[in-house]
């Protein structure tokens, strides 16, 4: 089992790097994938304005490059140009810590995303609970920048955003715990070694709970991530823009940047608990080069389908209203998580951890022996 | 020399914060620099090798603890604190409290700095740093738990439910007593 990507080309190359090497190749990792991050990010706003054009049945941007591809360029060259205001009356400090705050919880999460199963940057063994924690500093950066900038439509915003977080930290939580029982470990490496690469032996297809888990798991994570149909915080019809109405330029671009690099993550993590992870069919390639990038395409397709799914559903589904956001989570869906944990508990239990497949496999065997007779 | 770097990191983001925490006049900002503090606290975890409780820092107080503070400081408008001037043309800040208060503020202050002493004394006289070689895991932790201190883990969640229907409690629309009147 690799600890680290460097690990992993120390194993792949026979030969035990020294300090600075280990340094210096880690940051080359780092910087790699955060750029690779930063694309995606970027081009999710792309996909975003192209799948709700298709939606919506218009063309989308098409200027900038081919099919308007480049148009994310276009608008960091914007964002970079624009003119950085702070309102007087904002609390200065905060206003400029605020998008920080959330861009870096984003970013300390990537740190135990599994890619493939050489390049995690690091496959702590408290993974998956390491990446709740640092996610929730984006609440904590989404409330603050509600709060810095000093006008009523940022701070319902904020207000809204933090309070919807903390919420539907509840029922992904329980969701998440449900799925760590049955792998039997918190490190995400584990959690995909517990599954096979075809559908069969994915967690979502394990039991009957873990199926509910996985539309629990993806309904909070688009009400973690604000989007729509929760995109409360920022309902541009109520609120102007919410908690960034105030920022502009590059503070603003970090706010949307964090949030879509969140959505791929939240994807990333649902691929990983649920749909069988970088796992690839009868293991071709093996662990060597060749794998690494099969895996890589399959994670990558597997957390890309899923993004698609996000979007699509912000462009089909109306907004929520408030009030009765919290009686989701409080009152369908943390039940919903609460009663899941326990019949996931008494299914280990009674069935010593096989999954449905196995259980009727073995039924099928049996059935055929006794056909024999 | 990795984990030293780090060490000093999360030391300095834990005491640099900790000090601003009571320096700083603006509630919200104090609540902010708790926050990096605290973060500092789980690098400080991370230094021990003990990544589960680092994780459980982040869960708990980053997630819960701070933003808890901050809806309960801006829900309670005490964000503008106004410098005020005591009799004897000094500034002070309201809500310092008065003599009482002070009294038993040094009072605590001496014993908590005893305790300290005695701590930092004994252990300037060894001046070993002991090696740790604990490597605990989730599972150690979560069998300890489940084991050894199985009261406490037991009435913690006994607590933890009170608090829990205690909080429904209060948030409850009164329908009923409408009814009846």
């Amino acid at each position: 089992m690799n600890q680290t990507i460097v690990s992993y080309i120390e194993h792949l190359t026979d030969k035990q790097f020294g300090f600075g090497i280990t340094v210096a190749l880690f940051f080359l990792a780092v910087f790699l994938l955060v750029n690779v991050m930063a694309i995606i990010g970027g081009l999710g706003t792309y996909a975003e304005r192209k799948i709700s054009a298709d939606i919506q049945m218009r063309q989308g941007p098409n200027r900038v490059g081919p099919y308007g591809i480049l148009q994310f360029l276009a608008d960091g060259v914007k964002m970079i140009m624009k003119e950085d205001i702070i309102p007087t009356q904002a609390d200065k400090l905060i206003f400029t810590i605020a998008p920080l705050l959330c861009l870096s919880g984003v970013l300390a999460s990537l740190a135990v995303l599994p890619i493939s199963s050489g390049f995690t940057l690091s496959d702590l063994n408290v993974g998956i609970f390491y990446l709740l924690g640092v996610t929730s500093l984006v609440g904590v950066g989404v409330f603050l920048g509600g709060y810095a900038s000093n006008s009523k439509w940022a701070m319902l915003g904020g207000m809204r955003g933090a309070s919807q977080i903390i919420s539907y930290e509840v029922p992904v939580t329980l969701t998440i715990l449900m799925m760590v029982m049955l792998a039997g470990g918190l490190s995400l490496n584990t959690l995909i070694s517990g599954q096979t690469a075809l559908p069969h032996g994915w967690y979502i297809f394990h039991n009957p709970f873990s199926f509910i888990g996985f539309f629990i798991y993806f309904i909070g994570a688009l009400a973690e991530t604000n989007r729509a149909p929760f995109d409360l915080p920022e309902a541009e019809s109520e609120l102007v823009s919410g908690y960034h109405t105030e920022y502009s330029g590059m503070r603003f671009a970090f706010f949307a940047l964090a949030e879509y690099i969140e959505v791929f993550v939240v994807c990333a993590v649902a691929t990983a608990l649920f749909l069988g992870g970088y796992k690839v069919p009868f293991n071709v390639g093996g662990d060597g080069p060749i794998g690494q990038i099969l895996q890589l395409v399959i994670f990558f397709s597997k957390s890309f389908a899923l993004y698609y799914v996000v979007i699509w559903v912000r462009w089909t589904l109306p907004r929520l209203r408030v009030d009765h956001l919290m009686v989701i989570c409080w009152k369908y869906l943390t039940p919903i998580a609460l009663f899941n944990l326990v019949g996931a508990t008494l299914w280990v239990y009674l069935f010593e951890g096989r999954s449905i497949y196995l259980i009727l496999k073995h039924f099928a065997e049996a059935h055929m022996v006794g056909g024999g007779h | 020399m990795f984990l030293k770097f780090l060490f000093y990191i999360s030391a300095f983001l834990t005491v640099f914060g900790a000090i601003s925490v009571v320096v700083t006049r603006n509630l919200i900002h104090s609540c902010v620099y708790l926050l990096f503090s605290l973060i500092g606290v789980a690098g400080l975890y991370l230094t021990l090798n003990a990544e589960f409780i680092a994780a459980t820092q982040l869960v708990v107080y980053v997630g819960g603890i701070v933003v808890l503070l901050l809806f309960a400081i801006m829900l309670t408008g005490g964000s503008n604190l106004k410098v005020l001037v005591n009799k004897f043309g000094l500034e002070s800040t309201p809500l310092m409290g008065n003599l009482k208060t002070y009294i038993f503020a040094a009072l605590s202050g001496l014993v908590l700095a005893a305790v300290l002493i005695k701590i930092l004394f004994s252990s300037l006289l060894k001046s070993s740093t002991v090696s740790n070689n604990f490597f605990t895991t989730v599972e150690d932790v979560g069998v300890k738990l489940l084991t050894d201190h199985i009261l406490a883990f037991e009435l913690s969640s006994v607590l933890l439910l009170g608090a829990l229907v205690g909080a429904a409690i209060i948030a409850r629309p009164q329908r009923s007593t409408e009814v009846e009147e």
